[in-house]
């Protein structure tokens, strides 16, 4: 071994990267020493190469210098000398190829390499410079033996890899250089080549089945460019076809003669031509073959899919051509369910993706397609079914349970969409096959819990296409079905999974069971015998407990005179429920799902009006007595033992307190309000009277609302109740919101009301200081201010108001909430919500005057340690703004003004920055919106420049609660693309931005329906259209031309808009 | 190729080469199970690094040698040099940058032509980002090849063992084999939720087909 031998197995072997601190420095040497051979003059190198690749016995050597030659040639082509260096490396490789070969014992991948390194060569100089390498070969085969085929077929899979395949992502470059070759190739040699693969698989096909399988793998590769009929002819189909069929014909081989039939009948060409094709093959005999049929899977599919491509371009106007293109398919289509039904190595894809196409021609089904239909059915409940296997490991699910339910519920994603498509194209058939599928079911005692599980999931799949007057109704058989599964008890009931799909179907069909309401005792069996509560399993149990809170939902009223029977058998559960002693390990699995929904239920059900309140309260004492008891029963151990040591004990505690809460009556008052506020909405201030008569009676109960806190959160802050009181207060608001807006904002200041106006006032006060759901509270405000700050006769309209507006909701609401830490000005609410404010104090601004000003700029800026300079810029501007707006300068960009002031008060220099720039850009009316993209992009904190401001909006995720905002940062984010990828470095990040935008312009273009977006790679490219009547803004790759056409200039970014550009 | 600086153990080992376009995450991905250590900043590999991963089956202790790859040179090193006696292999992409996945097929090629019918398992990674550009039905290049694939997301140790349990099936030839314990594993940085993530989806394909307000002057004025 010498030094260079030494060096690249030096190299090798470091790759694990333990080499021990002695041998660091000799392998630094001797990376150095790879390098720069490798860096070398190209001459030296190959030279060297060559004569190694043949004297050295050691594989990585030779590794080494095949790729070394491989990068010469693609990387270093131009510096070799056309008199020496290219005609050594033509004959070299080629007797690599041919007299001198590796030997036979080489690995496959130094062969392989050989082949990338010819095919490299190939693809630079056939055929101007080089055009022997094809005819070389040709001239020499078959004869020259199998080393020389097998060399032969790498070559030609290297170039069809590298060069001509369209599977990989193929520069402008690459793809005009395949077709340079393949166009040569077709001129030269394409002829000779197939014959040489005829030659050969009819040689080798028994002494040596691999070599002729390879050769028609790499055929296979060019069939779908060289001309159909040098293979498809009498000679080489005959063959194909006998290697397909023939019983002794080797798997592999057979698999590549198959191959090569479905790259025929894949070929594209027109439908006619490919109708021609596919019957001139006569392959409806293979396809009789049942033992065949399964190993020629891939064909079959193939084959059927081509037929319904042809159906399908043809359509309805060439009846007659269409019409043979489906005796075509429907010759195929029993193989295609054979295929399915027994074949395991099957892509289920491939097969689903074909069958869904095949639905989708189906408009009215004839008899055939019927059956054939019926068979669809047959393959997706083959398809959805679990392996019996893991039958005990998906009732209690450990952990190859679970992972064969996610593995399952990924397998039926698409089976179940087709499913649906057989659904609204046959739906009796798919009735009658689950009606059969159940009644076989509970007719036999050795049914599997497979088979039901799958079943009873059609039947539940089933009801997403009914409609709710078909569900009502029981349309079709369902008026037989839904009756049978209501009292239905499986033998095999007692499967977790079973008991789960069963509860989760009837609970999809209870409508039926509303309008039916005789079946209302079988429905509550089943939710309350050991098919639901009363199950075995935990986990059904309490599902089964929250599927009956939602029936009680649904049904109320009905179920009054079944509550004796409810209560007499949940008494066991709810007992059980409020003495289960929590331990560490329940703690985990305690979720939503917590059995307490049983309480709920009762709750909602002796809450129903129609029970006599005598009643309820007897029900009621019934429930509480336990779950009092056992509080104070932890409560007393808790008091003994320290509250830390028992978190299980608050966690029951909690539970029981859940329940308690479940339990009350849900006071339900959003839908008078919601009366109300459409009343106010429609007749407006003739309403006045009304209102203020009935106004205190709302009001009492308003204040109560609102003093309530339901967003604190916690544990069983999402228990129905919380969300029924959020609920409840938004609809309040909105009530007084609709009130102001509709000018009857008086009937709060009318004698009898005046009493409630204070608390309301705080209460409104307190809502739009804490960001959360309180637009219309400033809103509100914005409106009184206007209504009640104007002075009569130099008296207040409404005495201690404007006070109140100065004092409090100025300086709390306008701007101590701003400055707060919870103000964020990445949520696209707060900036709306801080237009708002902004509006506010202009209004304020307006009505109140310098009262105003002299309290806000005097007492409330310097508490937050306002600069004394800002402070007066603020005061000018805010003057100026009103001047403005009395002078008709467009609102927007005197808003834009202030709000660049307002962030300076809030001492964020750039968006303050940013925002000047766009007041100080051309005045337009839509800058506002502009001055929104540019403070959300500096809001970001990690925009230290604009350039990348810019990326972080582009890249920034929205959630989908920006949505109000999401149009204009897919504006903004196409406009700045030419700013972000001017310096970009790498062709990665310009695509990565760019792609990043793509969604949401996309998702603007939904809203406008001119507007054109698109950016395929890989060559970044956006159009978008911002207002499809005005302006057109293009921006195009590499260069980003930018063409803005737009009479009013409404959008005057040119590539160099100040805009952008600080 | 033997690993002569690596230390022989006792029980089955395999040479596992991980490949993917630089800053897919591959070297996040092996470093969860190794060291715990987790790098957030992207560093691009150096040559080659070897982690030796120990999975305890039903069957015994198994160790995959990962042989984790440079994804973005183009010249220097040994590049496919390192797939040499490769016995199985995971392609990783980022669901987060399109042009990762459409490298795959490219690594795929470059990785069978040395290493010839090798179990492969095919890795989305970083599903955790809500931003996704490759959907997971946009992902079909696993069913034209025979691979398997899984969604995995790094940072939460989504899924981390899926791609392991699947080679360690293949190569030992029994679907039935599974991990008797798991692997320590760095803690999450990011906790995934699918659940969300398909209600977020939801709600933007809703919100898609919501009108959008007339224009500009809702907001402000």
């Amino acid at each position: 071994m010498d030094d260079f031998e030494r060096a690249i197995l030096l190299v090798y072997e470091s790759a694990g990267g333990g080499a021990g601190g002695a041998d660091q420095a000799l392998l630094s040497q001797a990376i150095e020493f790879c390098d720069r051979l490798k860096a070398g003059p190209p001459s030296a190198l190959i030279r060297l190469c060559l004569d190694r690749l043949h004297c050295s016995p050691l594989v990585p050597v030779q590794f080494w210098c095949i790729q070394s030659i491989h990068d010469i040639i693609r990387l270093r082509y131009s510096s070799l000398s056309q008199a020496n260096d290219l005609p050594l490396l033509r004959s070299s490789l080629l007797s690599l190829f041919s007299d001198r070969p590796l030997p036979a014992s080489s690995p496959p991948f130094l062969k392989n390499k050989l082949a990338q390194a010819l095919a490299a060569l190939i693809r630079l100089e056939y055929p101007s410079s080089w055009d022997a390498p094809f005819i070389h070969f040709v001239s020499l085969l078959p004869a020259a033996g199998a080393a020389v085929i097998d060399m032969f077929s790498r070559l030609l899979t290297a170039l069809d890899d590298d060069l001509i395949s369209q599977d990989y992502h193929l520069s402008p470059e690459d793809v005009a250089a395949a077709t340079c070759v393949k166009d040569a190739m077709r001129l030269q040699c394409v002829p000779q080549i197939v014959r040489v693969w005829f030659e050969i698989v009819s040689l080798y096909r028994s002494s040596d089945p691999v070599l002729a399988a390879a050769t028609l793998d790499t055929m296979r590769r060019y069939i779908c460019w060289i001309d159909i009929g040098l293979v498809a002819n009498d000679a080489f189909l005959p063959l194909l076809f006998d290697l397909m069929i023939a019983s002794a014909t080797p798997e592999p081989l057979r698999a590549a003669s198959a191959g090569c039939v479905l790259a025929v009948v894949s070929k594209r060409m027109d439908p006619h031509s490919k109708i021609s094709l596919l019957r001139s093959l006569g392959l409806g005999g293979v396809f009789a073959d049942v033992e065949m049929v399964p190993k020629l899977s891939d064909l079959v599919i193939g084959y059927a899919s081509e037929a319904l491509e042809c159906y399908k371009r043809l359509g309805s106007e060439l009846k007659e051509a269409s019409s043979s293109a489906m005796v075509l398919l429907e010759e195929a289509l029993p193989s295609v369910f054979y295929v399915v039904q027994n074949c395991e190595e099957l892509d289920s894809g491939n097969v689903v993706q074909f069958l869904s196409d095949y639905i989708s021609t189906l408009n009215m089904p004839s008899q055939k397609q019927t059956v054939y239909i019926g068979q669809i059915l047959e393959v997706i409940r083959g398809q959805i079914s679990y392996d019996p296997t893991y039958r005990n490991n998906l009732d209690i699910p450990d952990n190859v349970g679970k992972e064969q339910e996610d593995q399952m519920a990924e397998n039926r994603k698409d089976l179940l969409v087709l499913f649906r498509s057989v659904c609204r194209v046959a739906p009796d058939v798919t009735q009658l096959f689950i009606r059969n599928l159940i009644t076989g079911a509970l007719s036999s005692s050795e049914v599997n819990v497979e088979e039901v599980e799958a079943a009873l999931t059609l039947f539940y799949r089933f009801g997403e296409t009914v409609s709710e007057e078909g569900m009502k109704t029981g349309s079709g058989l369902l008026r037989e079905m839904v009756p049978l599964l209501l009292s239905a008890k499986f033998s095999c009931h007692s499967h977790r999974l079973v008991a789960l799909v069963y509860l989760e179907t009837i609970t999809r069909y209870m409508k039926f069971v509303q309008e039916n309401g005789h079946y209302i005792p079988n429905l509550l069996a089943a939710f309350l015998d050991e098919r639901g509560i009363h199950h075995p399993n935990l986990n059904v149990s309490r599902r089964a407990s929250y599927l009956f809170m939602r029936a009680v939902k649904l049904l109320k009223a009905k179920l009054v005179p079944f509550i004796d029977t409810i209560l007499q058998s949940l008494l066991d559960v709810l007992n059980q429920y409020a003495t289960f002693y929590w331990t560490s390990k329940d703690l985990k699995y305690s979720g939503f799902e917590d059995g307490s929904h049983a309480f709920e239920a009762i709750g909602l059900l002796i809450g129903v009006e129609d029970v006599v309140l005598e009643k309820q309260s007897e029900y009621l004492a019934a429930l509480l007595k336990p779950l009092c008891q056992q509080v104070e029963k932890i409560l007393g151990e808790v008091k003994v033992q320290g509250l830390e040591e028992s978190s299980p004990k608050v966690m029951s505690l909690q539970q029981i307190i859940v329940a308690l809460n479940a339990l009350s009556k849900p006071k339900d008052m959003v839908d008078f309000l919601l009366l109300i506020n459409q009343v106010i909405c429609k007749f407006g201030t003739s309403v006045e009277r009304i209102m203020e008569e009935i106004f205190p009676k709302v009001a009492s109960r308003l204040t109560v609302i609102l003093s309530s806190n339901p967003f604190s959160s916690g544990l069983g802050s999402n228990t129905e109740e919380l969300r029924e009181l959020q609920e409840l207060q938004r609809v309040s608001y909105a009530f007084i919101h609709v009130m102001v807006t509709h000018d009857i904002s008086s009937v709060f200041i009318a004698p009898n009301n005046m009493g409630y106006l204070d608390s309301i006032m705080q209460l409104l006060l307190l809502t739009s200081c804490s960001h959360k759901d309180v637009l219309i509270c400033v809103q509100i405000f914005v409106k009184l201010t206007k209504d009640w700050c104007s002075k009569y006769n130099g008296e207040d309209k409404v005495p201690g108001f404007r006070r109140f507006i100065i004092e409090k909701f100025a300086t709390y609401c306008c701007l101590y909430s701003v400055l707060d830490k919870s103000f964020d000005f990445r949520d696209a609410n707060t900036l709306v919500l801080f237009g708002e404010i902004v509006l506010a104090q202009k209004v304020m601004h307006e009505k109140l005057g310098d009262d105003f000003i002299v309290y806000f700029v005097l007492k409330g800026l310097p508490t937050t340690h306002c600069p004394q300079d800002l402070a007066e810029q603020y005061y000018q501007r805010l003057r100026k703004s009103v001047y403005y707006a009395r002078h008709r300068v467009p609102a927007s960009k005197s808003l834009a003004r202030a709000l660049a002031l307002a962030c300076q008060l809030a001492h964020c220099a750039k968006c303050a920055c940013v925002l000047r720039s766009c007041a100080s850009a051309p005045a337009h009316n839509t800058s506002a919106r502009p001055c929104v993209c540019a403070l959300r992009m500096c809001s970001c904190n990690r925009a230290t420049t604009p350039l990348a401001a810019s990326r972080t909006l582009v890249s920034a995720p929205h959630s989908p609660r920006d949505w109000a905002c999401l149009s204009y940062p897919a504006r903004l984010g196409l406009l700045i693309i030419p700013h972000a990828l001017a310096p970009a470095r790498h062709a990665a990040p310009r695509t990565s931005t760019l792609t990043h935008t793509a969604p949401r312009a996309t998702a603007f273009a939904c809203h406008t329906p001119a507007l054109v977006c698109h950016a395929p790679a890989p060559r970044p490219r956006a159009a978008l259209c911002l207002r499809p009547a005005h302006s057109l803004l293009m921006c195009r790759a590499p260069e980003f031309h930018m063409i803005a056409h737009d009479p009013d200039a409404s959008l005057n970014f040119s590539k160099n808009s100040g805009l952008l550009i600080l | 190729m033997a690993l002569p600086n690596q230390q022989l153990v006792d029980y089955p080992s395999f040479k596992l080469v991980i490949v993917g376009d630089g800053g897919t995450g591959k070297t996040t991905f092996v470093k969860r199970h190794l060291t715990g250590e987790f790098e957030k900043k992207y560093e691009p590999t150096i040559g080659v690094e070897v982690h030796p991963l120990d999975f305890h089956t039903n069957c015994g202790k198994i160790r995959f040698y990962c042989w984790d790859t440079a994804g973005q040179e183009k010249f220097g090193g040994l590049r496919d040099g390192y797939y040499i006696h490769g016995q199985c292999a995971i392609i990783m992409f980022d669901v987060t940058a399109r042009l990762t996945y459409k490298n795959v097929p490219t690594w795929h090629r470059d990785l069978c032509r040395v290493c010839e019918n090798i179990p492969i398992v095919l890795c989305g990674n970083k599903v955790d980002v809500k931003n996704r550009q490759v959907k997971a039905k946009m992902v079909t290049f696993h069913r034209k090849k025979n691979l398997q694939y899984y969604e995995i997301s790094a940072k939460s140790n989504y899924n981390f063992e899926k791609p392991f349990l699947y080679l360690a099936r293949k190569l030992a030839g029994d679907s039935n084999l599974h991990f008797v314990e798991s692997p320590a594993l760095a803690p999450p940085e990011v906790h995934i939720d699918l659940a969300q993530q398909l209600l977020h989806e939801k709600e933007l394909a809703d919100a898609a087909a919501q009108p959008l307000p007339d224009d500009d002057d809702d907001l402000l004025d």
